[in-house]
């Protein structure tokens, strides 16, 4: 019944009703970015789209995926401690595993697990303190497990059908970051937002990820088979 | 612009991108084939293994029934690919330096998988 409510609400006026533009600006902005390099740069390097360009396609997805979390639990800003540790662990999880893997799949174990923690732990941290020190410890431990986790599985995959994994796994985050966006909302019904704010930090959040994550597929140091 | 026009452009970009990726993202298969050598006349079939491509270099190795194989990897290979198994044949050893080997009877014909122990790396052997 409130799930109904919540797919009413994505079209109403409270923040829930931002999530889709917040969705709609990331995916603009990144990948107005990618198509200029792309088509500067990127595509004068060798087997550029096979070897890259699904995993950077899913890199620009799964940050637009999960900016919305981070704008709904900006706007309500407090949150009980239960909801804030679970708040902290999903972002911080699926940040790390989902960038680890991507990373891993190219650069190897050590590099994707060391970006995919630097991700989730930021991701984790920065969410999980809206209950503050639960949510924070909840997200620095979650982000250092996903990142692990993600880099480990995409290595292990690598002759066995990564980009069908790839795609699975971005599938499976993504039910699970629209079920905290649910989650959240069920939690913040009654309550007043307590800060509005414009698209700024979605755009520039967008930007650096995307162009950080793809530096570090494409560019970045790498390690054992990966050489 | 309404979040409902807005759902259908994320869905568009979203397609439009992902077939892009997906007509330009189609890796060759990257099938490449090594015969044993038996260059001493020592009676044993030699393969040295090396990495290409986040895999074992050759990865189709052929070689002949009843005829002892040695195979040896070189120092490119790293990590549990050095870990060097054909389950079929009852092979499992880590290789630790280019100078160690696994040398084993093929007693049957057909096509064999080999793999590092975690399955990582993979190659085929057809024992002809």
């Amino acid at each position: 019944m409130s799930f109904k409510l919540f797919v009413k609400e994505l079209n109403g006026n409270r923040v829930e009703g931002e999530l889709i533009r917040t969705i709609f600006y990331s995916l603009v902005v990144s990948f107005g970015l990618l198509a200029l390099l792309y088509f500067f740069k990127l595509r004068y390097i060798e087997n550029f789209m096979p070897k890259y360009g699904l995993l950077i396609f899913l890199s620009a997805l799964s940050y637009a995926i999960l900016l919305p979390s981070i704008r709904q639990v900006r706007a309500y800003k407090e949150f009980a401690c239960m909801s804030g540790m679970m708040i902290g662990m999903t972002v911080g999880m699926i940040s790390g595993f989902l960038v680890g893997f991507y990373v891993g799949a190219t650069n190897g174990m050590f590099y994707g697990s060391i970006f995919g923690m630097l991700v989730g732990i930021t991701f984790g941290v920065y969410n999980g303190l809206c209950c503050g020190i639960m949510g924070f410890m909840e997200g620095i431990t979650a982000g250092f497990m996903g990142g692990i986790m993600g880099a480990m599985s995409s290595v292990m995959m690598i002759n066995d059908h990564l980009k069908a994994a790839s795609v699975v796994i971005f599938v499976v985050s993504s039910i699970i970051l629209i079920s905290l966006n649910y989650m959240i909302y069920k939690e913040t019904k009654e309550s007043e937002r307590q800060v509005k704010e414009d698209y700024i930090l979605t755009i520039f959040a967008s930007l650096i990820l995307t162009s950080i994550t793809s530096w570090m597929i494409i560019f970045g140091p790498r390690g054992g088979i990966f050489v | 612009m309404k979040n409902t026009t807005m759902l259908i452009l994320i869905v568009i970009v979203i397609v439009s991108v992902g077939a892009f990726v997906f007509v330009n993202g189609t890796a060759k298969e990257n099938f490449n084939e090594a015969i044993a050598e038996n260059n001493d006349n020592s009676n044993i079939q030699k393969i040295n293994l090396g990495i290409k491509d986040y895999n074992y270099y050759p990865n189709t190795i052929k070689v002949k029934e009843g005829i002892p194989v040695r195979i040896s990897l070189d120092k490119s290979v790293t990590g549990c690919l050095r870990s060097f198994t054909i389950r079929d044949f009852g092979v499992a050893k880590v290789l630790r330096t280019p100078e160690d080997y696994v040398e084993f009877i093929p007693d049957k014909k057909g096509t064999f998988t080999f793999a590092c122990s975690m399955g990582m790396g993979r190659g085929k052997i057809i024992v002809e």
